[in-house]
């Protein structure tokens, strides 16, 4: 993209006490993208967060927002971004609207306006005179989500804006964020600990272990092409090798009873075919997981409580 | 309105949009009403009427004080002393109005000191405790400015609540007492002696001395809840201090150095009324110990306030 970057993260890092807890995030996520921070619990998702929003001080490196440093430029950084950090957390003993007003008094230029057009995008008409101790997880989630439009952000931060919802609520959240990053060219962040949540309504995603990003992937080949590993038990093995190579052209390689090969789901049938017309008897084709999963959960695995 | 009363008004919505803050009014309205009803059914305060004749009046009094009893209980018995000072000033002696029912509840700052400490202790720890502080300081305002807004907002509780305080006791006085004019010169008693003053004059110098007292109790609570985060902590922390405030005078008072604690300080009556509690203690040392005491206590909220990160817990 030759967008300049909405948001840049460069070398980040936090310690806290003798405890290194980001060891150097780099990344950057440009306007119009929805990019997903994926990792564990504990991998050091809010802590970033914190940090780009400047309740957290910076241990070294930077973020720039539209241009502006949060770290020398603190009001003209934070102009841009509007931000869930952690739980949605409102006023409890204030109606949903007086929370908005609150927020709204403290920028400037925010009309009575804007607030019912935020109100309405999240879909709290009928609640938001109530007061907001009485609202659910999913509608404070909402109210959250609304206080953070109100100022027509370039940057959306939302920590884990998928906790607590139902399928139902995740769904619409994926609908807004989707149209606000379409629509509005917005720069969405949205973290989570779980792919399955955040996959479908991100661009990107970058996962986070123990304070380091371990990868960055483009989400677009996996949902829309898909290509997954599968693996093939079949008799004899090494004719089933050839007719593959030989006939359709792929690559597959030998595994102990198996044959693996990556390709695409709408392939699956036509490789059957393939194999049973050749005189080859199949036993079972398994399908793996996708390579983002796969490293994921690999990660998972591996985040250790230090 | 400039950015920085929308953030003083924000403070005031939140502060009156909680049920705590209107009992703490009605506590209030509800103890004003109950000293005037105690002082108008079983109380001494409306003990006599003094018509043309007062000048017997008063000597009658006198005259049964003094039945049996010595001669140095005379001299000393405020009932004659008082009696005394209106006869030689020639002073008719004024019912008991509304005036000094407002004078007289000027003892009731006690509790508005501690309704100031609850609130000081709340506006910044409750946002902590609520979670709420991670969305009020994402906003493109600098944190010294919220901090201040805060402050300003826990100064202008202190001022309303004594405003009401005192609008409050004139109403229900006028109703329970009635008034004696507009500014009646009231008889007051000033170190084992009696004067005159205005109604105005003296209101505005017993709850004026009260006001600063309220402020650096507002002020320490405030700073505790900066730096703990801890509501409860800085309410307990500041109402101990309030309490024992005189029990640790009493306690370091050997000590040369006691006469620079706080609480040696903060009662500036001391000076009008009284003898001043340590000796060599002067108005202007006593204005100068809660100026710096003030200070210290300002800037550590904010340099807690605005230095410290705002982590999970
Ligand atoms: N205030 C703190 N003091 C010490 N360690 C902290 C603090 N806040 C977070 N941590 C540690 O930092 C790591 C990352 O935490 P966090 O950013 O909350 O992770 P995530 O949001 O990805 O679940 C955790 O190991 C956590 O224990
Ligand atoms: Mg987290």
């Amino acid at each position: 993209m030759a967008a300049e970057p909405a948001m840049k993260l460069i070398d980040l890092k936090k310690d806290i006490g003798k405890k290194q807890i980001i060891k150097g995030l780099t990344f950057d996520i440009n306007p119009g993208e929805v990019f997903g921070f994926l990792g564990p619990n504990g991998a050091g998702k809010t802590t970033t967060i914190r940090m780009m929003v400047g309740l957290m001080k910076i241990s070294e490196g930077d973020v720039v927002i539209k241009g502006s440093s949060i770290k020398s430029n603190y009001k003209d950084a934070i102009r841009h971004v509007g931000a869930i950090v952690e739980n949605p957390e409102m006023y409890p003993f204030m109606s949903g609207w007086k929370n908005l007003l609150h927020y709204a008094r403290m920028m400037s230029g925010i009309t009575e306006e804007r607030i019912k057009e935020v109100v309405s995008l999240v879909g709290l008409e009928k609640a938001i005179h109530e007061k907001a101790g009485r609202y659910s997880l999913g509608m404070r989630q909402r109210l959250g989500i609304a206080q953070a439009l109100l100022h027509r952000p370039s940057v959306l931060i939302l920590d884990e804006p998928t906790n607590g919802l139902d399928p139902h609520g995740i769904r619409e959240i994926r609908q807004y964020i989707r149209s606000l990053a379409e629509k509005e060219n917005v720069a969405v962040i949205v973290s989570s600990h779980l792919l399955s949540e955040i996959e479908m309504m991100c661009d990107r995603i970058g996962i986070i272990k123990n304070g380091e990003l371990v990868a960055i992937e483009t989400v677009k080949g996996l949902t829309k092409t898909d290509e997954d590993l599968i693996h093939i038990e079949a008799v004899p093995l090494d004719r089933a090798n050839e007719l593959l190579r030989q006939t359709l052209q792929l690559e597959p390689t030998v595994e102990e009873e198996n044959i693996k090969l990556t390709v695409k789901r709408e392939e699956i049938p036509s490789i059957v075919k393939c194999l049973v017309e050749g005189q080859v008897d199949v036993f079972g084709v398994q399908v793996q997981r996708s390579t983002l999963e796969d490293k994921f959960l690999d990660v998972i695995g591996e985040n250790a409580i230090e | 309105m400039s950015n920085f009363f929308k953030l003083v008004y924000n403070e005031q919505v939140k502060l009156y949009a909680r049920k705590s803050t209107w009992i703490m009014f009605g506590i209030l309205a509800a103890i004003i009403l109950g000293v005037a009803i105690l002082g108008k059914t079983v109380g001494n305060v409306d003990e006599a009427q003094y018509g043309d004749d007062w000048r017997q009046q008063l000597e009658q009094e006198n005259a049964e004080i003094a039945e049996g009893s010595s001669e140095e209980e005379v001299a000393n018995h405020w009932g004659i002393q008082e009696n005394n000072y209106y006869l030689d000033n020639d002073i008719k002696p004024l019912e008991y109005d509304a005036w000094q029912f407002v004078v007289e509840n000027v003892m009731l700052s006690a509790l508005l000191s501690l309704f100031t400490i609850i609130v000081a202790a709340g506006i910044i720890a409750h946002e902590f405790r609520w979670g709420t502080v991670k969305l009020l300081l994402i906003r493109p305002v600098a944190r010294t400015k919220i901090l201040f807004a805060k402050y300003a907002s826990v100064l202008l509780f202190a001022f309303t609540s004594l405003v009401f305080l005192l609008v409050f006791s004139w109403i229900t006085g006028a109703i329970f007492f009635g008034v004696n004019g507009a500014n009646p010169l009231l008889v007051i008693q000033n170190q084992n002696e009696y004067t005159q003053i205005a109604a105005w004059a003296e209101m505005g110098r017993s709850y004026g001395l009260q006001l600063i007292n309220l402020v650096m109790m507002a002020t320490f609570a405030f700073m505790i809840s900066s730096i703990f985060r801890n509501s409860g902590l800085a309410i307990g922390f500041a109402i101990f201090l309030m309490m024992a405030g005189n029990s640790i005078i009493g306690f370091f008072m050997q000590y040369d150095w006691a006469k620079y604690i706080l609480f040696a300080n903060t009662n500036l009556e001391q000076y009008f009324r009284g003898t001043p509690l340590i000796e060599g203690m002067t108005l202007s040392f006593s204005i100068g110990v809660l100026i710096v005491y003030y200070v210290i206590f300002m800037v550590l909220s904010w340099l807690f306030f605005t230095k410290r990160d705002v982590a999970g817990h």
